[in-house]
């Protein structure tokens, strides 16, 4: 594992992964459905949308700020963009997700100038953007539902398609999160947004320029969220726009376990994956054990306190180590 | 800067400007009709979703049924907006109707301005709104809940043979109507078809979300293989259920649910729903309507009386709820296919 990762394996990792083993070890012995293909395949396709928001959760996080619009933005991208190729009457997927892709980007723009040019923190301005895009769609657009009679063909079959068995939402998330090691780990783009989100004063003084590494950062947080809108209407039949936003500080949460601090400059692609398939197990194994709902908030809320104190004492005990006493 | 903030102070006084005179132009609908005409206005939840505009079908047909007499018609806030309903209702009381009927979208942040309207004399009928009764005059309902739950439950027994294991979802477990059907239903099957066995203690919950109810239906499925039935008191519940078995062209499981044409429609056709079963947004509509006119005609409102609409010719109340009997049961070919009122 350290090998294909070419770095060591960080100990909140390690403790993530045995979280996983014990509770899915268990889950099998508790009902013995649950340790098949099927059920896997299942997983993966359903998680497949929050793992792309997870990616562009990451970066923004990683950059030291917040994003609360990306719901807001993947449904206002991927409903306004099926209702323009309905109207035109262009019933193709690739069209559709070119139209959202574009939508979220400049959603996300839109965020990274009122940020650096109003000076205002990221978490205020993207949760009042989050209304006003929303709001904007809800008064000019409608909320209409699309029921699966008149819904785009290209989105059903999208829905249902899949390479050698492996749901075609997966490939595609899994794709997005290879490019975003790529960038994050392999570019100089890359290196600039973990220098910001160390220190925006310092690396604007060794000649970074701030400004267009966050318009990079929010525009891509937007495009993934325009991806996601056409997988996530996909998914399911009815096309409800006033679904899915809310659910965004579950997502947030999902990365933080991952031990991405929300201070920003730290942050793995490997930790997101984690935290995000703790909080689907945790979701989608109450069925097989025989649990209500109510479980998966107490369990969500008790390993998101745990993974926050084990960073955070992490921190502090090699803080004292270095004998650093600012933090 | 200052410039700047002048700039913004035009804009900002030009916007109020041009929402006053808007708001004003909005209420023209109401005026100008001469004294002898009452004026019954039903407030919908949401402007534009299929549902109110089948109800709106409703109350227009109760107006030219009344032609002379009544002028009612529908208003809906755009979006769905309880905030925006609450001000369509102020306006109402503000042109002194004679009634308004309202669904509200959020019954607690209704209550206030309902109180004024009262205190101002105007008739007050809710629609689905059972907990505003010490405020309305009544509370128009479709059916009882028990009645509505034993008939759901009903047609799950009857498309399982009477026997075998199922799972039931509801939207969640502190939503009373969905539980009261829920427990209705359950104590129906006790009695009844003891050979029917819920594979859970309490039904699942869906939250009335698509992604949440897909994702749930996959898992009972995987979970639970020896399931023959599945019970849904939420459309979405239903609906999902019926898609994941139609992706996997399965037919071992029968649905029953909650449902709408529009939504329900292709699955009850394709053969992967049993039964859905809902209300006619237009008759409750009418009935409301006709309740408010029977009201303001001084009539005595009593048990058995004929408010008009199918379902509603023999009304029964308690404790100033009215309750018809008017559940719509769908099945293949209630509807011909995609051509769906609601």
């Amino acid at each position: 594992m350290n090998k294909i990762l070419n770095r060591k394996i960080k100990p909140m990792e390690k403790y993530l992964m045995l979280i996983l083993v014990v509770y899915i070890g268990i889950v099998s012995m508790t009902s013995k459905n649950f340790l098949t293909m099927n059920t896997l395949i299942d997983l993966l396709k359903s998680s497949s949308g929050t793992l792309i928001l997870a990616a562009g959760v990451l970066v923004v996080l990683i950059s030291g700020g917040i994003d609360v619009s990306f719901t807001a933005v993947a449904v206002v991208a991927a409903y306004c963009s099926i209702r323009i190729s309905m109207m035109l009457g262009i019933d193709n997927l690739f069209f559709i997700m070119l139209v959202s892709i574009i939508l979220g980007g400049i959603m996300g723009a839109i965020n990274a100038i009122i940020i650096q040019t109003l000076k205002i923190s990221t978490f205020i301005t993207t949760l009042g953007t989050s209304s006003i895009f929303y709001g904007f769609m809800t008064t000019f657009v409608g909320t209409e539902s699309i029921s699966v009679a008149d819904k785009p063909s290209a989105l059903l079959a999208f829905g249902s398609a899949r390479v050698f068995n492996i749901p075609t939402f997966f490939i595609l998330a899994v794709l997005i999160l290879i490019l975003t090691w790529f960038i994050l780990y392999k570019t100089m783009l890359g290196r600039t947004i973990f220098a910001i989100g160390n220190s925006e004063e310092s690396a604007s003084r060794v000649g970074i320029n701030v400004f267009k590494t966050k318009l990079f950062v929010y525009t891509y947080m937007g495009v993934l969220s325009g991806i996601m809108g056409v997988v996530y209407f996909s998914e399911i039949d009815l096309i409800n726009p006033i679904s899915l936003v809310g659910t965004e500080l579950m997502i947030i949460a999902a990365v933080v376990i991952g031990g991405i601090r929300l201070t920003g400059g730290d942050g793995t692609i490997l930790g997101a994956i984690l935290g995000v398939s703790i909080i689907q197990i945790f979701k989608s194994t109450l069925v097989f054990l025989g649990l209500s709902t109510s479980w998966n908030d107490l369990f969500i809320g008790l390993i998101l306190i745990i993974s926050v104190s084990i960073i955070s004492y992490g921190e502090r005990k090699s803080n004292k180590e270095k004998l650093i006493f600012t933090k | 800067m200052l410039r700047h903030s002048k700039k913004i102070l035009v804009l900002l006084s030009i916007m109020m400007v041009l929402a006053v005179t808007t708001a004003c132009g909005s209420k023209d609908g109401a005026k100008g009709s001469d004294e002898n005409v009452l004026q019954i206005a039903l407030v919908a939840k949401h402007e534009g979703i299929p549902w109110f505009e089948d109800m709106k079908k409703g109350v227009e047909e109760f107006s030219k049924d009344n032609e002379g007499k009544v002028k009612a018609w529908q208003l809906a806030p755009e979006g769905g907006d309880p905030a925006k309903q609450v001000q369509i209702v102020e306006d109402l009381i503000a042109q002194n109707v004679d009634a308004i009927v309202v669904v509200p979208n959020d019954p607690d942040a209704m209550r206030p301005v309902l109180e004024r309207a009262k205190e101002k004399g105007i008739v007050v009928i809710s629609h689905e709104a059972a907990g505003l009764v010490d405020v309305v005059d009544y509370d128009v309902e479709a059916f009882d809940n028990d009645s509505f739950g034993v008939l759901m439950f009903d047609e799950l027994a009857k498309s399982m043979g009477g026997k075998g294991k199922f799972a039931a979802m509801v939207g969640g477990l502190t939503m009373e109507t969905h539980m009261a059907w829920y427990y209705a239903g359950m104590n129906h099957l006790r009695e009844n078809y003891p050979e029917m066995v819920a594979v859970s203690q309490q039904p699942y919950e869906d939250k009335n979300d698509d992604k949440i109810a897909r994702d749930k239906a996959i898992e009972i499925i995987n979970a639970h293989p020896d399931i023959e039935g599945f019970v849904g008191t939420s459309v979405s519940a239903g609906s999902n259920m019926a898609s994941v078995l139609k992706e996997r062209n399965y037919n071992g499981i029968k649905v029953v649910s909650l449902g709408i044409p529009s939504v329900s429609g292709p699955y009850l056709e394709d053969g992967f729903m049993a039964h859905a079963q809902t209300w006619r947004p237009a008759d409750a509509g009418y009935a409301s309507v006709n309740l408010a006119y029977k009201m303001l005609n001084k009539e005595d409102i009593k048990d058995g009386i004929d408010l008009g609409r199918p379902g509603y010719e023999s009304i029964t109340i308690k404790d100033k709820i009215v309750y018809g009997n008017a559940p719509l049961e769908l099945k293949k070919g209630t509807f011909e296919p995609g051509n769906y009122p609601f």
